[in-house]
């Protein structure tokens, strides 16, 4: 293995981890949030919203499921613009 | 033969059908044979391309990331979750949505965690890459057995569903339901394999989309989009009120919540009939995208699910047409979706809900045969016993040889379990994924001191461990046995068999001097270098 080679795959995998890291946080602290209040304190998602008769707890139900789709929707760019020049790098020096 | 099974089939269907309530079914009757043409027309074409294992197990793995992504959706968007949800969402207001989220929140998971090195180290199964680098024999026959586990209780749980939908639907005794599905299922995975299996999910997760989106639309329209005034009366009718909006008694004690949650959110990345669909496409980027699609849509299915959910409440819970004489709906709150169709689109709507809801059952029982067929094929046949030395025409034989016997297995055990409570086997299945199968694939890819010994022996704790603490808790040792009290006191067990699992791996591996132990060791630069790269992959893109 040429040295150049190792620090290109050192490179890619450092990369990977500065982008699943923040994502992985933010899917896995809302979502247990979301059940940390339902078991521990549900009168925290009664209160209605805005004047509405929408509940805050589906309000943010509803916002989290938007989250969820939009980490996805990050992940999918940051991978494509920033990993797969990394992994064509060491494509073509292999 | 082909031709004599698929005549017989459809005219017992419409035979049978057309002996039930009559009237407003025609409509579902005459869409359903309209699907069940489509799709075995494609089974016909598929047939051709699947004659090799790779076009069997992974429809020669050109599947776009589009059309996986539907697939995926297709997968995951049961019946079971259509109807489930909504029922519980018309039932409970805001507590559907926790299982939304939950059913959603293992996607960003399988995503970041999971699809690229599984499509990068593997071929047909997850089991391939769990065995990447470890000892075959021992690691593929578990992963065969948290497989098939999963999958069998899946199966029963649809299966059972089938029968009784389709009993309320088109009044077809529950026996004639269960055989139908069962038998369309066979024929499409023996014949068409998963280029058949992908193409009926393609169809079917559209067909529920667009049905799930024009309910609710109509819904909506009938409030001019106004979810304020929308929420307004459906708090106004609910006989709870403004409770409706908040959580619910569902999940009362946090450790139940956090394991529920646990098991939600990592159970789906160790579902192998969902896992097997990454095969499909030509490479990392493609898996990557269909997880983005599959969760857009599935997300949306579950707006839509909640706003079903909640315009039921609002426009068929006072309708005495859709009311028993003990003041429920007619069918159970599952059929709050049905109902709703029937009252917002007329029956024409009803028919084709009802069609697609029988299409949903019929794709999503295939796919879920395909994967235990390949565990048997692949992972048991092949590798664990022949050691990958037998002829792929041989591994091909058995595979269908196995899709009939599961099939035949299924019809079997949903006539069985027809008057059980079945609703705790597919949390038992999450479990079992969350405990056995996902710790195995994410050590396997990302825990360099992981070895065959510990693999085994944990994965193996996590299996029995998640099995026994459902068997022994609330739901089948007091609600089914009759005991009096449950000796594992959460209905959740996940919790505690995904600690199990871990903590044992972790225990084993670091004492784990062996010299095999030492030398998978070594091998887990070169694996870790492709899952990351997917240099070394098949090239797909000849085909």
């Amino acid at each position: 293995m040429k040295s150049n080679y190792k620090d290109q795959l050192n490179v890619l995998i450092k990369l990977r981890s500065k982008i699943i890291r923040p994502l992985l946080f933010l899917t896995i602290s809302p979502y247990f949030f979301f059940i940390g209040v339902i078991a521990f304190k549900p009168v925290m998602f009664s209160p209605l919203i805005f004047d509405t008769n929408i509940s805050l707890g589906i309000f943010l139900g509803l916002v989290l499921i938007l989250l969820i789709f939009i980490i996805t929707l990050i992940y999918v760019y940051l991978a494509n613009k920033f990993i797969e020049p990394q992994i064509s790098a060491i494509k073509n020096n292999e | 033969m082909n031709k004599l099974i698929l005549s017989i089939l459809l005219f017992s269907t419409l035979s049978l059908a057309t002996d039930g309530n009559g009237g407003n079914n025609h409509i579902s009757i005459i869409m359903f044979i309209l699907f069940v043409s489509v799709t075995l027309f494609i089974t016909y074409w598929a047939s051709k391309r699947s004659s090799t294992a790779d076009g069997f197990y992974t429809a020669g793995g050109n599947i776009s990331g589009l059309q996986n992504g539907l697939a995926i959706s297709g997968d995951f968007m049961s019946a079971a979750s259509f109807l489930g949800i909504s029922g519980l969402v018309y039932l409970t207001g805001f507590d559907g949505l926790i299982y939304s989220i939950g059913f959603l929140i293992g996607w960003p998971i399988i995503l970041l965690l999971i699809a690229e090195p599984l499509r990068n180290l593997g071929k047909y199964s997850f089991a391939d890459v769990v065995s990447f680098r470890l000892n075959q024999r021992p690691i593929r026959i578990l992963a065969a057995c948290g497989s098939l586990s999963t999958v069998i209780l899946y199966l029963i749980a649809q299966m059972v569903g089938a029968g009784k939908l389709i009993e309320i639907l088109f009044g077809l005794p529950y026996y004639a339901a269960v055989m139908i599905v069962g038998g369309l299922m066979i024929l499409y995975v023996t014949f068409g394999g998963m280029l058949a299996t992908t193409w009926v999910q393609i169809i079917k997760a559209i067909l529920l989309l667009f049905g799930a989106t024009v309910i609710a639309l109509l819904v909506l329209f009938q409030f001019n989009f106004d979810l304020n005034f929308f929420f307004n009366e459906a708090t106004s009718i609910h006989k709870k009120g403004i409770t409706i909006l908040s959580p619910g008694g569902l999940i009362s004690d946090p450790i139940s919540a956090v394991s529920l949650g646990l098991a939600l959110m990592f159970g789906t990345a160790g579902l192998p009939h969902i896992l097997m669909r990454f095969f499909t496409v030509p490479n990392a980027i493609q898996a990557r995208k269909s997880v983005a699609y599959a969760t857009g849509f599935i997300g949306y299915f579950y707006l839509l699910t909640f706003i079903i959910g909640f315009g039921a409440i609002i426009l068929i819970s006072n309708n005495p047409a859709y009311l028993d004489t003990s003041n429920t709906l007619i069918g159970g709150n599952n059929m709050a979706a049905i109902h709703l169709a029937d009252a917002v689109g007329g029956e024409i709507l009803l028919g084709f809900i009802s069609a697609v809801a029988f299409a949903t059952i019929l794709a999503v029982v295939s796919g879920l045969t395909l994967a235990g067929a390949s565990a048997i094929s692949h992972d048991l046949y092949a590798n664990a016993f022949l050691k990958g030395k037998q002829s792929e025409k041989n591994e091909m034989f058995v595979s269908k040889l196995a899709t009939i016997l599961l099939g035949i297995l299924t019809i079997y055990l949903g006539i069985i379990f027809q008057n059980q409570n079945v609703a705790f086997m597919v949390g038992l299945a999450f479990a079992i994924a969350a405990s056995a199968n996902f710790p195995l694939l994410l050590l396997s890819i990302y825990w360099k001191k992981l070895t065959t010994r510990g693999a085994a022996i944990g994965g193996s704790l996590g299996l029995f461990s998640a099995i026994t603490f459902v068997v022994l808790g609330p739901v089948v040792w007091v609600d089914i046995l009759g005991n009096s009290s449950p000796i594992f006191p959460y209905k959740y067990p996940a919790l505690f068999s995904m600690t199990i699992t871990f903590i044992t791996i972790w225990i084993i591996c670091t004492f784990d001097k062996s010299e095999n132990g030492y030398k998978e060791i070594k091998k887990f630069d070169s694996q870790y270098f492709r899952s990351q790269t997917g240099i070394g992959i098949d090239s797909k893109t000849t085909h």
